[in-house]
């Protein structure tokens, strides 16, 4: 049980994949404009994570080794698939901001490095463990991302007002630069920056 | 098992491809019905926004019966004109099985752009729609369709006359990928509420509405443009250019 | 002219990167040099090139709703939008790999220099993020998706060796020691992000 507890911290805070491992930021950087679609995502690729590596464990021994990354790819692209639908079925209004980020979630370079690194040696359940740790880990980089974006740029979180009124009365305005696309990518590079300082630190 | 023997890799592919394809097709038409009725109801509450109507939406728990039973309530008519502005198709019991809620704004927008590129046979294509919507005060509004270009992607709305035919009284806009914060506004109240009362026809003619910067001078005619998102407050601009002149023959008829 | 005009526009406008962050992880993996960095972004234009055009025609045959009409009018009704995910990445997994056999078999040299990118490939999210994106902007003929392939390839292309080209100068410069490497990679493609979205409205 301890083993499994190290699984599931590790990639949260130690080896963040975004921050230390840098993987998997291409397809979601843009849905951290506001905090419900990050959140979304953040739930998706968890899942996605998780289950595939799952999956890909338990029948890892049958794979032919020479179509195995195609393998990879459809069992990622079936769980991506039945998300979108459910997305669509049952959070319409989130399922239209995600767009085709939703489908990126696939070449997410998280779940097909995990899969490759621990699911097609490890059994089954560490392989779960370790995959939904790796997505929460990237989940939590990106809610923070969309956090202080949505905070600065739109002056709101999940869509609530939370800077006072009296705030822009007196003169405050939302920074438009926060919604822009490079603020995001100048965001995590601080992200990497303080981490390392810390980490720097924890080895001396 | 030798798992690196040819007609072993290929009968795995060929399992896992119809296991796979069985699950989604399975999954995907047990939604279906759940997902067209999200696709029906958001047009229902965009049409039903252009007249201000359904604001209760996001009080309701239940938002798909809500708006469903709004739109049953104040929507009474259905039309479908073609480009000389004649009736071509009529529907007043219900509306979201009618022909004119199931047209398709971006194929008439393609049709648009290829009679603007000079092929004129696609004229008899053309099909509009139109919504008649009965407000709780007893007033008539007529409902026009728009659909046209931003920045990222496509943008659309509905634009409801008052029964005068010239002035506006709402409208509403979406977008699928515009900049949020910035063109992503135009869905917003602020945005959309300067469009009440302005005037779209004078003299039988279209007097195009013009979104500008930096304060407006004709209250009649001009709106605030978004700060920030030139790009997309022009594409509104055109849009609603575009889409009233190829209603401008229907319009003028009811005068 | 609006062929041109859609070039330039997904080169500079719709940066694959810089406007959508496609294609992150290998952006900042492949771009310590200048040389390897080229290859990479040669070898995404040219995959992006043929796979664009292949998936247009399956979108608009196959996948799209009603789109099997051409089989039989009974088929009007089928719906098969709900496997695009699935097929696009199988085209794109499988071209790649067919593309590294005839590449390894008939030019080992340029297999040497290029091969080892085009298992990268499958799984660049800038690949089958622009196969989403066109299903999403429904291009009306080949013509334009092929053109749209090739202009998201260029501008892939031409971000990452700007980046490395800066990156090979900053190993002078004196960065802050934990900013070093990643972070500062991050703060600069913000940066230049920032200046790519001066192209922004650009028109012909």
């Amino acid at each position: 049980m301890a083993m499994d507890k190290k699984i599931f911290t590790t990639p949260i805070l130690k080896s963040n994949p975004i921050t230390v491992l840098v993987l998997g930021i291409c397809s979601s950087l843009a849905v951290t404009v506001k905090l419900e679609p990050a959140l979304v995502m953040a739930v998706s690729v968890t899942i996605v994570t998780g289950l595939s590596s799952f999956l890909i464990s338990l029948i890892r021994k049958t794979i032919p080794n020479r179509i195995r990354i195609i393998v990879q790819l459809v069992v990622v692209a079936m769980f991506v698939i039945l998300i979108q639908q459910i997305l669509k079925a049952y959070a319409y209004d989130v399922s239209k901001q995600l767009s085709v980020y939703v489908g990126l979630i696939i070449t997410n370079c998280i779940i097909m490095g995990r899969i490759e690194a621990f699911g097609l040696n490890e059994k089954p359940l560490p392989s779960l463990v370790d995959g939904l740790a790796n997505g929460l880990g990237y989940g939590l980089i990106l809610v923070i991302v969309a956090f202080i974006r949505e905070l600065f740029g739109s002056g709101t979180l999940l869509g609530i007002q939370v800077i006072p009124q009296s705030f822009y009365e007196a003169g405050y305005m939302n920074n438009g630069l926060f919604i822009m696309p490079p603020m995001a990518l100048i965001l995590i590079g601080c992200f990497i920056w303080i981490q390392r300082i810390f980490q720097k630190e924890e080895s001396k | 098992m030798n798992t690196n023997k040819n007609s072993y890799t290929i009968i795995y592919a060929t399992i896992l491809v119809v296991v796979v394809a069985a699950l989604l097709a399975i999954v995907s038409l047990g939604l279906k019905d759940r997902q067209q009725e999200n696709i029906q109801v958001e047009k229902q509450m965009n049409i039903l926004g252009s007249a201000n109507l359904g604001k209760d939406v996001k009080n309701v728990s239940d938002k798909n019966s809500y708006i469903k039973e709004e739109f049953s309530k104040y929507v009474k008519e259905a039309f479908v004109i073609n480009a000389n502005g004649e009736v071509i198709a009529k529907d007043s019991t219900d509306i979201v099985k009618s022909k004119a809620f199931g047209i398709e704004p971006s194929a008439q927008f393609d049709i648009m752009r290829k009679i603007e590129q000079g092929n004129t046979s696609y004229r008899d294509k053309l099909e509009l729609p139109i919504f008649i919507c009965y407000t709780p005060e007893g007033e008539k509004l007529i409902i026009l369709s728009c659909y046209g270009s931003g920045l990222w992607g496509p943008i659309w709305g509905f634009i409801s006359l008052k029964d005068d035919f010239q002035t506006i009284s709402g409208a509403l806009f979406d977008h699928a990928s515009e900049t949020p914060g910035l063109g992503g506004e135009i869905v917003t109240d602020k945005f959309r509420s300067q469009f009440i009362g302005k005037i779209v026809m004078q003299d039988n003619n279209i007097v195009p509405i013009k979104i500008v910067k930096g304060g407006i001078k004709d209250a009649k005619h001009e709106v605030d443009a978004l700060s920030g998102a030139t790009i997309t407050s022009v594409a509104v601009q055109t849009m609603i250019e575009n889409w009233l002149k190829v209603y401008e023959p229907f319009l003028e008829k009811q005068k | 002219m609006e062929t041109i005009s859609l070039f330039v526009k997904s080169v500079f406008v719709d940066n694959m990167i810089f406007a959508y962050f496609l294609g992150m992880c290998s952006f900042l993996a492949v771009s310590k040099n200048v040389k390897t960095s080229a290859g990479l972004g040669i070898a995404v234009i040219f995959v992006l090139g043929i796979t664009l055009p292949i998936n247009y025609l399956l979108n608009k045959y196959i996948l799209t709703p009603g789109a099997l009409i051409w089989l039989s009018p009974s088929l009007a009704d089928i719906d098969l939008s709900f496997l695009s995910f699935i097929i696009f990445i199988a085209v794109i997994a499988s071209f790649t790999q067919l593309v590294e056999m005839i590449v390894e078999k008939f030019s080992p040299s340029l297999y040497s220099s290029l091969g080892i990118f085009l298992p990268l490939i499958a799984v660049n999210c800038a690949i089958l993020g622009a196969s989403l994106f066109m299903q999403e902007k429904a291009f009306a003929t080949l013509g334009e998706a092929t053109v749209y392939g090739l202009g998201s390839g260029f501008g892939w292309f031409i971000a990452i060796v700007s980046i490395a080209a800066i990156r090979e100068k900053i190993t002078y410069s004196n960065v802050p020691k934990a900013l070093q490497g990643l972070g500062i990679t991050f703060i600069i493609s913000g940066l230049m992000a920032i200046a790519f979205m001066s192209f922004m409205g650009i028109k012909f």
